[in-house]
């Protein structure tokens, strides 16, 4: 069944799910000027496809695959908008406490380790620690259980191995 | 790290959102009235008018074979037959690449849409190998009997010189235009500007896809 387009709905979407955006758009994008783009078009996207949505899927599962899939291949620093033919709104998502202080060191290598991974890895890797089953992580990305069983593993083998290499700074 | 630390670091990273990150509605209702459309809609109006640009040239030629069919020169006229084909077949493309962006829904999953969205800019190579293949044509449509009844041994020597190494120039560029050859430096010289940076990033996405469906433990 489809979803009417509409603002409130849309609103509480975003509310409820603003953390997905924003984690998924943090891991793709590092500049906050970039990032601040790559939330406003991934948002413009959700909009636009709400009233494709279709409810046998989880809504987050239907998110997911809108973020990261805007993160992956929409979202290019030259393609940005007309934003004199198409003036986009300022800052949507405000983080008050982004001081890297408040932050643990393993948090923010954690972070870094993922941007490091490649694209697909990315999406993968976040989908994991969001504490998606391996079956939802297959159905968002399209692949088999098996095949997400193996990347889960590759992929934790791989931010072990940076975690040992950095160690000395934990 | 251990499985289950990494999961409890992600967490924090949660609370954190949790207690910090705040919408402001104002900003995120503006996102509603703007008219914007999905940004692969956006790519359509270029292939359209790539379209309709080859359909009119293809009817020019195609209409300039037909009248002149019975009194132009036979290199003329397989020359100008063959290059409309050429063209045909890069409107066929172009269209493939315009259904393609009507088949992509962004929220199907990653994978079959990103192969999708790395199809529709990677088969643009596709369009320039094809008409690479016309390369040969630019050296004969303009040959004819009188330029061979009174040509000397040099002016032959030169117009099949100059016809062989055009046809080995495109069949060369046909065959060997293709992502493993990216690295090369004539590939590089060759699709040096930013226009074609999204469309050697797709066929590397490809290749990507490819790899990432096939492991299996």
């Amino acid at each position: 069944m489809a979803v009417k387009r509409d603002t409130d709905f849309f609103h509480d979407l975003i509310e409820q799910n603003k953390g997905i955006i924003y984690k998924v758009a943090n891991a793709y994008c590092k500049s906050e000027e970039n990032r601040k783009d790559l939330i406003q078009e991934i948002l413009i996207q959700i909009w636009l496809s709400i009233d494709k949505y279709d409810d046998q899927y989880k809504i987050s599962t239907w998110m997911y695959r809108i973020a990261l899939n805007v993160s992956i291949s929409f979202y290019r620093k030259e393609r940005k908008r007309d934003e004199i033919n198409n003036p986009i709104p300022d800052n949507i998502y405000y983080l008050s406490d982004e001081n890297l202080e408040t932050e643990s060191t393993e948090l923010t290598l954690l972070k870094r380790f993922i941007r490091e991974l490649k694209e697909l890895d990315r999406a993968v890797i976040i989908l994991y620690l969001e504490e998606n089953s391996y079956k939802e992580i297959a159905d968002i990305l399209g692949l088999s259980v098996t095949n997400v069983a193996t990347k889960v593993g590759r992929i934790k083998q791989q931010l072990k191995k940076k975690f040992e290499e950095k160690k000395d700074l934990i | 790290m251990e499985e289950k630390e990494l999961i409890t670091l992600w967490k924090t990273y949660d609370k954190k959102l949790e207690d910090n990150l705040t919408l402001n509605k104002k900003n995120l209702e503006d996102i509603t009235r703007i008219k914007v459309k999905s940004l692969l809609s956006s790519m359509k109006p270029i292939k359209i008018f790539a379209v309709v640009l080859g359909i009119l040239w293809v009817i020019f030629v195609d209409s300039l074979v037909i009248d002149l069919f019975e009194t132009a020169n036979a290199f003329f006229l397989i020359s100008a037959g063959l290059q409309a084909f050429i063209i045909k077949l890069a409107i066929g493309i172009y269209l493939y690449q315009i259904i393609i962006i009507n088949r992509v829904n962004i929220s199907d999953p990653i994978l079959d849409t990103q192969i999708r969205i790395a199809k529709i800019k990677s088969t643009s190579i596709w369009v320039t190998k094809i008409l690479f293949l016309q390369l040969p044509l630019w050296a004969t449509f303009y040959l004819n009997k009188s330029i061979f009844e009174n040509a000397g041994i040099y002016l032959y020597i030169l117009i099949s010189v100059k016809i062989l190494l055009f046809t080995f120039a495109s069949i060369w560029l046909y065959r060997n235009i293709k992502y493993e050859n990216s690295n090369k430096k004539w590939f590089k010289l060759l699709f040096n500007g930013k226009e074609w940076t999204p469309i050697i990033k797709s066929l590397q996405m490809i290749e990507e896809i490819k790899v990432f469906r096939n492991e299996e433990s």
